[in-house]
């Protein structure tokens, strides 16, 4: 087996399975989760099966062809990168399904829970190896979709529903101002491709130096920052906590998330070296940061805490992969990289912890729980170990990047100087004291204290170790990267940094690094994250005043505005374009009509009726018109249906004989068959519908009508004269090139019949699907009478 | 060159029609559109009479099937089509492809009477009722 091969099973042999859960749950009833999770977990050997090589240093490409004229192809593209975010999506889903069985209740619809979970898994996978950017779209929105089902999982909770709503809103609105932003790109390079921009310099050079660079790397970072929960669009991620805990854990922290973050780190190489991707991502990255951090002092929800975490966990990475300068386009890339890593092994645990208290001590609320060491060691052990990886605590994994982004903060001040080399080294100091303060939070909140024995069930134990092993697992993981970084820097963080570097890196990480200005900062970090610790209650007062005090200084705010008033609105845009009245539309077509045929009369023709006007015209076809105007006439005064449909027929049958006199005798043949048909059909309808009403037609009515029959009487007339007898067409028919080739390529003699089936045989393959569905529509209206009765 | 007398019967036509479909009553309405569809359809075919008026059915055999005026020939292995000068005399056609989008005209027509034919006795069935206004007001 080929990589390529190897990395499209990956991919889509969760969507294959996905579809056969439903049969398969006959077979494995309860069980069905851990076959997911052995799926999940062929998914994750596939992509270690490729893993070597690329460590190597190797890059697989491969393009089959999708859409060609579109220049869409199905591209794979793996490198360090996305074999990293593909080793973290397969292996924390193969963590996740295992836990589910343990925290799903057997009740519940597992079936539907574990197709959303492979499906996302998928999309996430395929998402990471797309190299090109619509494919790369498609399983971006994909992820979009399932991560809005999930969180929807409980369809009869309105939070859910909320939710839900909102994280599809703004993601997959995010994900529009990516393609969009994709799409300007291609008008640059000329292909949808991105490894054909990895592979030339100059045209990397090209885009940095081009007018659209700046709108599109706008574009490209607001669908990053939606789907990571960056900027003000970090809002729809606390309300996705109404999912289930462990897709808490597998979508909202570990995976999904990351994606806005994957699609900066693989842009990258085109966009950074710039003041502009310095400024913008740098921004968006610190003032989140600060922005969550503070802002997780206030929640009380645990799951919210971990949910205002990410946020600024995530805005640490925004800010590293950041950090640029001309000469020096990389410079907290594998830090990010690296943080990145520890993140989704420390933050997963976490909310695996999270689900084992929910589903132990039945309360998310931190106020109410306290003091359960004593029952739950060893939750305990795991959740102090990722909460102290998350403050940053040697010799864990935490320790180490942060230490990475305070060296990193240092070397990007002191390249941009005063006076920035004391600002952004404070700043990142300060995203670290909240974060410090909002671990320690979790660990005395949840496990030590006074256990609130009101709120909390009289017997609290450990789990089964179904719920447990993952998360002393990823425990594990933590410590293990804390003690030996030279393994994940070595084997996952290397690659990724030289995929996105678009060169070769040698990175040297040791836990101890001697007394560096970062240990320093490590150190004051920690002394100001104690005194943040102990005005906790203070700081979270404050906030909640300030939030009752000025409701409007909040994104939230504004998102349940346009929201609630979008149908309010939408309502009345509808009753002011669709009032309901036909007469409404019918005018306002009629008004645009003759606009847009007078605008080219006066434009193209010099006299408004050509001088040499033909009347001639033989007697009988002189008798053929006056009879068919007296028809319409008859059909438009007399009331009676009856009279009024025969001469309608009367009408039609007369303009097959005008036909005759315009050479056209298929047209003239089908008139006839039509009209008959035609007239059969009304009769039916008009011996079903009694007459019964008799409009009566005010004068004022009457007038307007008739003016506006005139009006457009008047118009076409105009046009005809104009079109049949004055006007030299500006370009030449193409029916000469009809009539010529009608016997060479089609070899048929009747003209008209070639180009119906031959030329445009398109065109009567449409006119027959409008046949077939107006007689489905038939007999669908005739159907459901019948159903009533 | 035709007559104008045809286009002054189908702007009448077209008069008839729209004034038509302004009424009340819903079969009025579909009476209005049948016979603006007539209007539109002889429109479209009357203007076709231009180079010739020969009807469009070759009899001859492959020499006598040249056109007048600029021909189009195609440039298949490009894929282009692009025009070249080269007027040519011979057997004068009325146009064939407005006759061609005609008759497909002519068959939706059809498809499109029926369906609101029916759709109106349905309604008729459910409100008892042929007229708009009062459709309108039982409505939700």
């Amino acid at each position: 087996m080929d990589s390529f091969t190897a990395i499209v099973i990956a991919i889509f042999l969760p969507f294959v399975f996905a579809g056969f859960l439903s049969p398969l749950e006959r077979i494995f009833k309860d069980k069905i989760g851990w076959f997911a999770a052995a799926v999940a977990l062929v998914s994750f050997l596939l992509i270690a099966y490729v893993a070597p090589d690329i460590i190597h240093g190797e890059i697989i490409e491969h393009t089959v062809s999708w859409v060609p004229s579109a220049g869409i192809s199905f591209s794979i593209y793996a490198d360090g990168l996305a074999i990293m975010i593909g080793f973290i999506a397969s292996g924390i889903g193969v963590i996740i399904m295992s836990y589910s069985n343990g925290y799903m209740s057997h009740e519940e619809e597992l079936t539907r829970y574990y197709q959303y979970l492979l499906l996302f898994m998928g999309s996430m996978i395929g998402m990471v190896f797309s190299a090109n950017t619509i494919q790369l779209f498609v399983f971006w929105e994909l992820t979009s979709i399932t991560s809005f089902m999930l969180i929807g999982y409980w369809r009869h909770k309105p939070q859910s529903v909320y939710g839900a709503t909102k994280s599809l809103l703004i993601t997959a609105a995010g994900g529009l101002f990516m393609l969009a932003g994709f799409l300007l790109l291609r008008t640059i390079t000329g292909s949808f491709d991105l490894t054909a921009i990895f592979h030339d310099p100059y045209m990397i050079e090209t885009i940095k130096g081009h007018d659209l660079f700046l709108p599109i790397l706008i574009l490209l970072l607001i669908g990053a920052a939606a789907k990571s929960a960056q900027g003000p669009f970090y809002i729809w991620l606390p309300n996705a906590m109404e999912a289930p805990t462990p897709v808490s854990a597998f979508l909202h922290s570990a995976t999904m998330v990351k994606a806005g973050i994957y699609l900066i780190a693989r842009i990258h190489p085109i966009f950074s070296g710039t003041d502009a991707w310095f400024i913008l991502v740098s921004g968006i990255g610190i003032s989140t940061m600060l922005l969550a951090g503070f802002l997780a002092l206030r929640q009380t929800d645990i799951k919210a805490i971990l949910a205002y975490s990410t946020i600024s966990q995530l805005a640490y990475m925004m800010t590293m992969y950041g950090y640029t300068t001309y000469h020096d386009p990389g410079i907290g890339v594998a830090a990010a990289t690296f943080h990145l890593l520890n993140h989704a092994t420390f933050k997963a645990c976490l909310f695996l912890v999270a689900g084992i208290v929910v589903h132990e001590a039945a309360t998310r609320d931190i106020r109410k729980l306290g003091g359960l060491w004593r029952e739950m060691p060893i939750t305990f052990v795991i959740a102090s170990i990722a909460a102290l990886a998350m403050a940053g605590i040697p010799p864990l994994n935490g320790f180490l990047s942060k230490e990475m982004f305070y060296e990193t903060s240092i070397e990007m001040g002191s390249l941009l100087g005063s006076p920035f080399n004391i600002l952004i080294p404070a700043l990142a100091v300060l995203g670290g004291v909240f974060t410090f303060a909002y671990s320690i939070k979790l660990i005395d909140g949840i496990f030590l204290g006074k256990r609130c024995d009101e709120h909390l069930p009289e017997h609290i134990h450990d789990p089964s170790a179904i719920m447990l092993i993952p998360a002393a697992f990823l425990a594990g993981l933590v410590i293990l990267f804390g003690l030996v970084p030279s393994i994940p820097i070595h084997y996952i963080v290397e690659p990724t940094t030289s995929g996105i570097l678009l060169e070769t890196v040698h990175l040297h990480v040791q836990l101890w690094h001697g007394f560096t200005p970062a240990l320093m900062m490590t150190i004051v970090t920690f002394i100001a994250g104690i005194l943040v610790y102990s005005r906790y209650d203070n700081i979270a007062n404050w906030q909640n005043r300030f939030n009752s005090g000025y409701p409007w200084i909040s994104v939230n705010y504004y998102y349940d505005h346009l929201v609630d008033n979008a149908k309010e609105h939408a309502h009345r845009f509808a009753l002011f374009t669709q009032p309901g009245g036909i007469k409404t539309y019918v005018n306002a077509m009629l008004i645009l009509m003759i606009v847009l045929m007078i605008i080219p009369l006066f434009t193209v023709t010099t006299t408004l009726i050509p001088s040499n006007l033909n009347f001639e015209i033989p007697l009988y076809e002189g008798l053929t018109m006056l009879i068919m105007i007296v028809a319409a006439l008859t059909a438009a005064l007399y009331h009676k249906y009856l009279l009024a449909v025969i001469a309608l027929s009367g009408v039609g049958y007369m303009v097959s004989l005008i036909f005759i006199y315009l050479k056209a005798p298929d047209l003239a043949l089908t008139q006839i068959l039509v009209e008959t048909l035609s007239t059969i059909i009304f009769l039916l309808v008009i011996v079903k519908i009694p007459q019964t009403f008799r409009e009566r037609i005010p004068k004022t009515v009457l007038a307007r009508d008739l003016c506006i029959a005139t009006a457009v009487s008047l118009t076409i007339l105009v046009l005809l004269l104009n079109a049949t007898q004055g006007i030299v067409p500006p370009f030449e028919s193409i029916s000469h090139y009809f009539i010529e080739k009608t016997l060479p390529l089609a070899g048929g003699h009747n003209i008209v019949n070639v180009i119906i089936v031959d030329f445009r045989g398109y065109d009567t393959l449409g006119e027959i699907s409008v046949l077939c569905l107006a007689a489905l529509g038939v007999y669908n209206l005739i159907q459901s009478r019948e159903e009533r009765e | 060159m035709n007559s104008v007398l045809l286009s002054i019967t189908i702007s009448i036509l077209f008069g008839i029609g729209t004034f038509l479909i302004l009424r009340r009553d819903i079969i009025k309405v579909i009476i209005g559109l049948s016979i603006l569809s007539h209007a539109v359809n002889l429109l479209i075919a009357s203007t076709g009479i231009f180079d010739g008026d020969k009807v469009p059915i070759i009899t001859g055999s492959h020499e006598s099937a040249v056109a007048s005026g600029t021909i189009f020939t195609d440039d298949v292995v490009n894929g282009v089509m692009s025009p070249v000068v080269s007027v040519m005399t011979g057997t004068h056609y009325v146009d064939p492809l407005v006759q061609a989008l005609v008759l497909t005209a002519i068959v939706i027509s059809l498809a499109i009477t029926a369906f609101i034919l029916i759709l109106a006795y349905r309604i008729h069935e459910e409100y008892k009722t042929t007229d708009l206004n009062e459709m309108k007001r039982l409505r939700g």
